[in-house]
């Protein structure tokens, strides 16, 4: 323990410095305005501003930088709450429950409760990171490529038993996510697949259209298609002197294993090579909802169903650090940007970066908390700022979500066939709302997709062909057995509510026959 | 999934609409107008990198007489976007561009509408070899030792890429050492390093700089160097040639210009970057990239793409990648 404390004031001495202060400032504003703007993540803000870091000390650079990373999970969570439009992957399942709430006039209470969701996740994560970063790296470690395959899969296989009013439904969604992947270079042969002959496409589909597409401008058109446009506007006004602007003490004690649950779920998720933060959030919401007594309340408003995904995307937006600083593994766009970034300064992750830059890896890690500290009065703080956001006319609002949505896709890479990728995408998103179909999953299989093909392909390769790879190595078979658990859970589930739901009819049937 | 990252449309549109008139150069005037150093890959990535770190010493040295040096970022397509850009510029001494695996890999796999003969070889700064790396524990103590287990198992090695010069290296080695392996290509960086820290392949063929911190930490072991000379990063790495494996295969991280400008231009060029090899600046670029300083200049950097584009086009043959 001496230890941690003697490395965490390593770390403080290095991250109050005047200059580290005012960029680890700069950081996290920059990181909640990327955050509220759909499609505009922190991925693109980072790559962005490292430009601009070159005249700056590398530590100083890294903590401005990871400050975008994390302060966009507390802006994405704003957008998701108030116009239903997730400002970032890491945010779509605070959409579930976040908006619900501000449709139902708790916008206040709700976005005072992100924050104090994202603070607490994100300290959580932060001592985490201090008590295990050694350990954790080990285990690390031994993820090859079959346990990098199971937890792709483990993830999606949660993700559609989750959006499970419709299983098929979701399964075909997440299937239409990997027709897209497949576009590209042939991991494995190398082979160009579905590009047309066209330069751009050789590198595939990169998902930020299409996400921006799906959520953004899919969402729009589904508004419009339902009338949303013509409603008048609700004047909300928020004073920090009203009561109704402050979470309930029934918000509060409803929620406060939530907290721990979602910090502890979100942290492992961070940690495990390749998942990350948008895994862990939906992970979280999907384990409270199981747990729940009342898992009918979820995605009605429920304040632990924001609680959930709010902690845990902060507490992986840390432990992702962990296989990041430790191994050199990103687990989302964004870390892969940071990842650019460290190596760009000389920075070579690995097991000895933190025996040989201490003072950089504490100083990030240290500054890390104090940007916490610094996003949750922020954020509260500019409530009444972000609320003014819904006293504006939905068909003002519409424009400018449009513009947005059109010049985040194109300053990617200034590239036309995003841009009417995102054109495409957002009349797919029209109809799979409509119809409803899954989005989410869309997106995340897409994300997920070439590295699911790639590490299943390298399995096989490993093991000669073989599916026995899958259960001989020992994490791999305890991974197989969590994912053949969770199948035959979900369907003796299914089983049981359709024998319910029969038994129900013939009840029924009989009381009216009789 | 790509995780190249790319931005930047401010500089670019505003050197589409400024058409460049082709000058006339005197070459004692030379340079007389502002210099386009295009980076055909996004910001904060390795040939990014390169480029503001050679474009920083121009400056700070003032070898460019005090002309302006713009760099612009035009990604996409795995550099066949940027490059074929800079090809159009044929004949205008004022475009340059830097040279790394896509410059000869990308038009190879793809129908680029450029090969590395649409440019004016200036120099190769530095070389990106690769290492064969094995974990500590394995017992491969030599790559001998790692040749003779190969005559008894079937040897599983890791690499970036399915086609990239990880594969062109453990082709070109196995070749020379008369082994058969199963190459098992890893999609990034991070995959490739885990796939030998969790025992789940023998070993991984990766640039000196993607395993560092794994031998130093004390994990892996560096059987062997890809350049025919020791980098002079690693000078302790032995290198395929020395133990009897003939063969050397490394990436250019040189500097291009257009075709046919002028010759005097060109000899300006090699001048003036023989002065920035030299600079402290430069060695610590080297050290912490870990790339090895070994240069070649002119007609010779040419010869050199000439062999390596050979080398890479051979291997990619033999796996069918291209036909």
């Amino acid at each position: 323990m001496g230890d941690i404390f003697a490395n965490l004031g390593l770390g403080l001495s290095v991250a109050v410095s005047p200059g580290n202060l005012v960029f680890l400032i700069i950081g996290v504003s920059v990181g909640m305005v990327v955050g509220l703007f759909p499609g505009f993540g922190p991925a693109a803000g980072i790559a962005i501003l490292i430009p601009m870091t070159f005249g700056l000390d590398p530590t100083t650079a890294i903590i401005m930088l990871s400050g975008i990373y994390y302060g966009a999970m507390y802006g994405g969570t704003i957008t998701s709450i108030l116009i239903n439009t997730p400002g970032e992957s890491a945010t779509v399942a605070s959409t579930l429950d976040g908006y619900p709430l501000a449709r139902n006039g708790r916008a206040g209470p709700a976005l005072v409760m992100q924050a104090v969701a994202s603070f607490f996740g994100g300290t959580v994560g932060v001592i985490l990171i201090c008590a295990f970063t050694p350990a954790l790296a080990g285990f690390a470690a031994s993820f090859g490529p079959s346990e990098y395959f199971l937890i792709v899969v483990l993830g999606l296989l949660l993700l559609t038993t989750m959006m499970g009013d419709n299983l098929l439904k979701g399964v075909i969604s997440a299937l239409f996510g990997f027709a897209i992947a497949m576009v590209g270079v042939d991991a494995v042969s190398g082979a160009q697949r579905f590009t047309f002959g066209s330069p751009e496409l050789i590198g595939g589909i990169y998902f930020v259209p299409v996400a921006i597409g799906l959520f953004g401008i899919g969402e729009l058109l589904h508004c419009i298609h339902i009338g949303q446009h013509r409603q008048e506007v609700q004047k909300l006004s928020f004073s920090f002197m009203s009561k109704d602007f402050w979470p309930t003490i029934k918000d509060y004690t409803e929620s406060k294993f939530t907290f721990i649950r979602g910090s502890v779920i979100g942290f492992i998720a961070g940690v495990l090579p390749g998942s990350g933060a948008t895994i862990g959030s939906i992970l979280a919401y999907s384990i409270e909802k199981k747990v729940a007594k009342d898992p009918e309340k979820f995605g009605q408003g429920e304040m632990r169903g924001l609680v959930a995904p709010e902690t845990a995307n902060n507490a992986a937006s840390a432990g992702a650090m962990v296989p990041l600083i430790s191994l050199g593994i990103p687990g989302s766009g964004a870390t892969a940007v940071l990842l650019g970034a460290l190596l760009m300064w000389g920075l070579q992750p690995g097991p000895m970066l933190i025996v040989n830059k201490p003072d950089f890896v504490w100083g990030l890690i240290a500054s890390m908390y104090l940007g916490n500290v610094m996003l949750v009065i922020i954020s509260i703080v500019a409530i009444p700022l972000f609320v003014k956001f819904l006293d504006v006319p939905y068909r003002l609002v519409v424009p400018v979500i449009v513009i947005l949505c059109v010049i985040g896709t194109f300053a990617l890479h200034s590239s036309m066939i995003e841009t009417w990728l995102l054109a495409i995408t957002g009349v797919v998103g029209f109809g799979m709302k409509k119809f409803g179909y899954s989005p989410a999953a869309t997106v995340l299989a897409l994300v997920l997709g070439a590295m699911a093909e790639n590490t299943f392909l390298q399995s096989l390769i490993i093991g000669d062909g073989s599916l026995s790879i899958f259960i001989s190595r020992p994490i791999s078979l305890f991974l197989s057995c969590i994912i053949a658990g969770i199948i035959i859970m979900a369907v003796v589930l299914r089983a049981r509510r359709g024998r319910i739901r029969r038994k129900a009819v013939a009840d029924a049937l009989t009381q009216v026959n009789g | 999934m790509t995780t190249t990252i790319r931005s930047y449309l401010y500089g670019s549109v505003l050197a589409c609409s400024l058409g460049f008139p082709l000058a006339q150069v005197q070459a004692d005037s030379y340079p007389a107008e502002e210099l386009n150093y295009t980076v055909a890959f996004g910001p904060g990535g390795g040939n990014d990198l390169m480029s503001r770190t050679v474009v920083d010493i121009l400056k700070t040295h003032e070898l460019f007489n005090g002309q302006n040096i713009r760099v612009e970022n035009r990604d996409g397509g795995s550099g066949a976007i940027g490059f074929n850009y800079v090809a159009q510029q044929r004949g205008n001494p004022y475009h340059a561009t830097s040279t790394s695996g896509n410059f000869l890999g990308t038009p190879i796999v793809s129908n680029t509408g450029w090969t590395y003969r649409d440019f004016t070889p200036i120099g190769l700064l530095a070389r990106d070899a690769m290492v064969l790396a094995v974990r500590s524990d394995s017992g491969y103590e030599t790559l001998q030792a790692f040749v003779d287990a190969a005559a008894e198992k079937n040897m599983k090695i890791g690499g970036t890429g399915a086609a990239g010069p990880e594969r062109v290296v453990a082709g070109l080695f196995a070749k020379a050492a008369d082994i058969d392996f199963t190459y098992v290509p890893s999609q990034d960086e991070g995959g490739l390093v885990t796939s030998l820290t969790s025992s789940s392949i023998d070993a991984i063929v990766a640039n000196p700089s993607e395993v560092i911190g794994q031998v130093s930490a004390g994990n892996f072991r560096l059987l062997g160097y890809s350049e025919r000379e020791r980098s002079t990063v690693f000078p302790d790495v032995p290198t395929f040639t020395e133990q009897g494996y003939d063969f050397e295969f490394s990436l250019p991280r040189g500097v291009v210009m257009p075709a046919d400008i002028p010759v005097e231009v060109r000899d300006w060029w090699v001048e003036t970057l023989k002065q920035v090899v030299d600079t402290p600046e430069w060695q610590e670029y080297l050290t912490t990239k870990g790339l090895s300083g070994n240069t070649i200049w002119g007609d010779e950097f040419g010869h050199y793409l000439e062999k390596t584009d050979a080398d890479f086009r051979g291997v990619l043959t033999e796996i069918g990648v291209i036909k």
